[in-house]
């Protein structure tokens, strides 16, 4: 119990003292993930939008896989991105294994399944006449997907919500395609591992409680401008 | 039929994400610059090396001294030995620095590791709980020892196919015990940091080398209870991966880093190493000497 | 605005829904589009609304293609009122900017429709937290304040109660003749189409089965099956128009066993069944009522009854 105190007390400490690795690792993190989700929003909400309104065959299967997508384990999708783009894999001449952009490569494909799945949710809560309704008044295709969006907007930020916080908490598919290089691909949560396989409970703990206040600060925004909207 | 429409708006998303990604890939560059002077270099090398030797803290010195020397950049990738040597044998990584003597030279005679040189060495120790329950301690030989712990103690193992693993089940062969059949023995599949934590709650005996329990020695309640024996010896080679076998290899970059490690004054710089934070020194440097010279 | 179909076919999943070789829907006037459920009324109005395209033929609005010219010139009040997040001034507003008016003009157009509709007290009000009436009314008023050429209403009263349903059903005509539109309406009710439009169009299984002023095709249908629909008691090959049947008077049209009497509040009735089809007949004020097993006859005025030929048309 007493180790929470020291990690609470030093999490403290960094933040205060403005310590230079944590603030580039936190940095680091944002970046990654956020890239990851806004990468992710541009093209899940419009396969969402597809997914929740067109009737194709084959539709139920893409539902099954979106579905199945949301749950599946980021270390899985890191583990095959890994095989993907390390130089003996088909993608090796790519040179970005062990990169920051692998990362947000990794992130990006756990995200997309989140964003489409919730955008597919959103809108088919919307009512089915809307967007005849829209163009009945005469938007075009446009303003139409504009004012959808506007409408749906509380389940579009409850996806933005899903996908960074699936992200930003996830370590396996970090840890695999990013290598955890100190000044490189170090973020808040691969660095929590290495805290804590070293033994250095205090710090670990530090790591995570800032990354705890990192997500619930963005998400605290993010629900202000969600409840806003009612 | 409306789909189609919809089908065309998805795809456009799809590719437009496509894209951006292309871009962010193209974006990604190399390392460093390739600058005058003959030691610099420049380039960039993946070191594929095991998570004990990472959080020894030894490379935390000597790589920011070559990267500043030569220029090159190095990604340090630290997992357990038996996943460095596996990079190694597709060609995912440039260097090798491992202790794991026997899996090497496999590697070697299959012609994927080349050029190997001996770095240095440290020992491992057996530590064990306050009290000694199982009476390590006095024994007589390092196969005694193991018989003792087998007989009335706990044993934490790492289980991860890493060089320390691979002495822990030497050991125990040595001794004519099937680690399998020792009941209060367990696996942890991490690192060593982790495992002594582990040890420690357990209040079991583990295996360790001496440099990581010395890091963690005043946070647990383990102490040594055997040292010394030849077959605790930890023996480290670095080598480059073969370029001739695999394609990509950054072999001028490993071969830097390489005579780097044996060079007279990084040597110097390893023989030092520990000895402010611990007292004594976590290796001992044995560039140039050859395996059958090292033991106490 | 002049609503043109030619050679119009429609299909759903494969099956034909609506044929129609020629039809037009004229200026100025109201047109009730009146048919059982599943007839093609509402796939016929979204054709003219350009939402679908015929898989054979053309829609001409005013000589230009329905899929171009509607969402310009017409205005489309759905069955279900749906509305945006906002009040109802806000998606009347929204309404206008998407027609590119200006914001003296919207104002003005909003005030004039909300006072047409009788919904100027819910401007202020949650759009998505108005009763059945109150939505249906702003859908009116947000289609009336497009002022187009062509106003095109979905069953405007259903999934009104009573009172509502009433109250509109009053102030309907009134709403529509001041906006000068050409109006199509569709219905399955017949009292909402006589009351509420000149024009009726009569849609059975897909087709036109009667076209014309309304009270025409109601006073005499153009064949058996549109007698039915329209409420006629149909037995063998002649119809007798709804609410002419009265027991006894002059020679007898029809006969048949009395299954009960049914009080009608303002009337008593005879119901029993002739040929297998349901037959009610007024009991004459004074008279007395028979009892359920007797037999009765009735009988109704001449221009009532109306007899058709071997091919369901109309004979004489």
């Amino acid at each position: 119990m007493g180790e929470f105190w020291a990690g609470l007390a030093e999490a403290v400490r960094l933040i205060v003292s403005g310590d230079r690795e944590v603030r580039e690792i936190a940095l680091r993190t944002v970046y990654v993930s956020g890239a990851a989700t806004a990468l992710a929003m541009l093209a899940g909400v419009p396969a969402g939008y597809a997914l929740a309104r067109s009737r194709f065959p084959g539709r139920m299967l893409v539902l099954g896989a979106v579905n199945t997508g949301m749950g599946m384990p980021p270390v899985v999708v890191g583990l095959v991105v890994w095989l993907l783009l390390v130089r003996s894999g088909p993608l090796g001449g790519l040179e970005l294994i062990y990169t920051k952009e692998a990362m947000v490569i990794a992130q990006f494909l756990i995200a997309t399944p989140l964003v489409i799945g919730f955008t597919t949710a959103a809108v088919q809560a919307l009512p089915p006449e809307l967007p005849e309704l829209l163009q009945m008044l005469g938007a075009g295709r446009l303003r139409r997907l504009w004012l959808l969006a506007r409408e749906a907007r509380l389940g579009l930020l409850a996806a933005v919500m899903a996908g960074f916080g699936g992200v930003v908490s996830e370590v396996g598919a970090s840890m695999a395609v990013g290598g955890n290089l100190q000044g490189q691909t170090r973020v808040l949560t691969t660095a929590i591992v290495t805290e804590t396989s070293r033994g250095n409970t205090e710090r670990a703990l530090a790591l995570g409680i800032i990354l705890l206040a990192m997500a619930f600060a963005v998400n605290l925004v993010l629900t202000r401008v969600q409840q806003r909207a009612r | 039929m409306r789909w189609r429409s919809r089908a065309r708006l998805a795809a456009r998303g799809v590719l437009g994400a496509a894209f951006a990604l292309a871009l962010i890939a193209a974006g990604c560059g190399g390392g460093g610059e390739a600058a005058g002077g003959t030691a610099k270099i420049g380039g960039s090398m993946i070191l594929a090396t095991t998570t004990s030797t990472q959080d020894s803290g030894l490379l935390d010195v000597l790589v920011p001294l070559f990267e500043t020397q030569t220029g090159v950049q190095v990604k340090v990738i630290a997992v357990g030995s038996g996943a460095a040597l596996e990079m190694a044998r597709k060609g995912d990584a440039d260097a090798v620095l491992s202790h794991s003597p026997a899996a090497e030279q496999e590697l070697v005679e299959r012609g994927d590791l080349v050029e190997g040189r001996l770095v240095m060495h440290n020992d491992f120790v057996l530590v064990g709980p306050t009290g000694d329950p199982a009476r390590v301690r006095g024994a007589g030989s390092i196969e005694e020892a193991m018989r003792r712990i087998a007989a009335s103690g706990g044993f934490v193992s790492r289980g991860d196919n890493s060089g320390t693993h691979a002495t822990e089940l030497a050991l125990w062969k040595a001794a004519g015990i099937d680690p399998a059949g020792v009941p209060r023995r367990e696996e942890t599949g991490q690192g060593m940091g982790a495992t002594l934590n582990i040890a420690d709650q357990r209040r079991a005996y583990t295996l360790t080398d001496r440099a990581t329990y010395l890091a963690l020695r005043d946070r647990l309640s383990l102490a040594v209870v055997f040292e010394g024996a030849a077959p605790l010896l930890n023996i480290y080679h670095v080598y480059v991966v073969n370029p001739e076998k695999h394609r990509g290899v950054n072999a001028a970059q490993a071969r830097a880093w390489a005579e780097f490690l044996v060079a007279p004054e990084t040597q110097r710089v390893i023989g030092k190493f520990g000895k402010d934070r611990f007292g004594e020194p976590l290796f001992v440097p044995d560039a140039g000497k050859s395996v059958e010279d090292l033991g106490r | 605005m002049e609503v043109c179909f030619w050679e119009v076919e429609a299909r759903k999943q494969g099956r034909m829904v609506l044929e129609v070789p020629e039809l037009a829907l004229g200026r100025r006037a109201t047109t009730a589009v009146l048919g059982p459920n599943g007839a093609g009324k509402t796939t016929l109005l979204r054709l003219a609304a350009g939402l679908e395209r015929p898989a054979r033929g053309e829609v001409l609005l005013d000589g230009e293609p329905a899929e171009r010219a509607g969402p310009r010139r017409a205005a489309f009040a759905f069955q279900r009122a749906v509305f945006l997040r906002g009040t109802v001034r806000e998606n009347l507003d929204l309404a206008l900017r998407l027609r590119g008016a200006d914001a003296a003009e919207r104002r003005r157009r909003i005030a004039r429709a909300a006072e047409l509709c009788g919904v100027g007290q819910l401007l202020e009000r949650d759009a998505l937290q108005l009763s059945g009436g109150e939505a249906q009314r702003v859908n009116l008023a947000r289609a009336l304040a497009l002022e187009a050429d062509l106003v095109l209403l979905d069953e405007p009263l259903s999934g009104l109660d009573g009172p509502s349903r009433e109250s509109l059903l009053a102030d309907l005509p009134e709403m529509l003749a001041a906006s000068r539109a050409t109006v199509v309406l569709v219905t399955h009710d017949r009292d909402e189409a006589l009351l509420l439009a000149q024009e009726l169009v009569l849609l059975l299984g897909g087709r036109v089965e009667a076209q014309g002023p309304a009270g025409q095709v109601f006073r005499r249908p153009p064949t058996l099956a549109a007698a039915a629909f329209l409420g006629y008691t149909v037995v063998g090959r002649r119809a007798i128009r709804p609410g002419a049947l009265a027991l006894g008077g002059g020679t007898p049209v029809i006969r048949f066993t009395v299954e009960r009497v049914v009080d009608l509040g303002t009337q008593l009735a005879a119901e029993g069944r002739a040929e297998g089809r349901v037959v009610r007949a007024a009991v004459p004020p004074g008279a007395a009522p028979p009892a359920p097993g007797d037999e009765a006859a009735a009988s109704a005025p001449p221009d009532a009854v109306l007899t058709y030929g071997d091919d369901g048309r109309l004979a004489e």
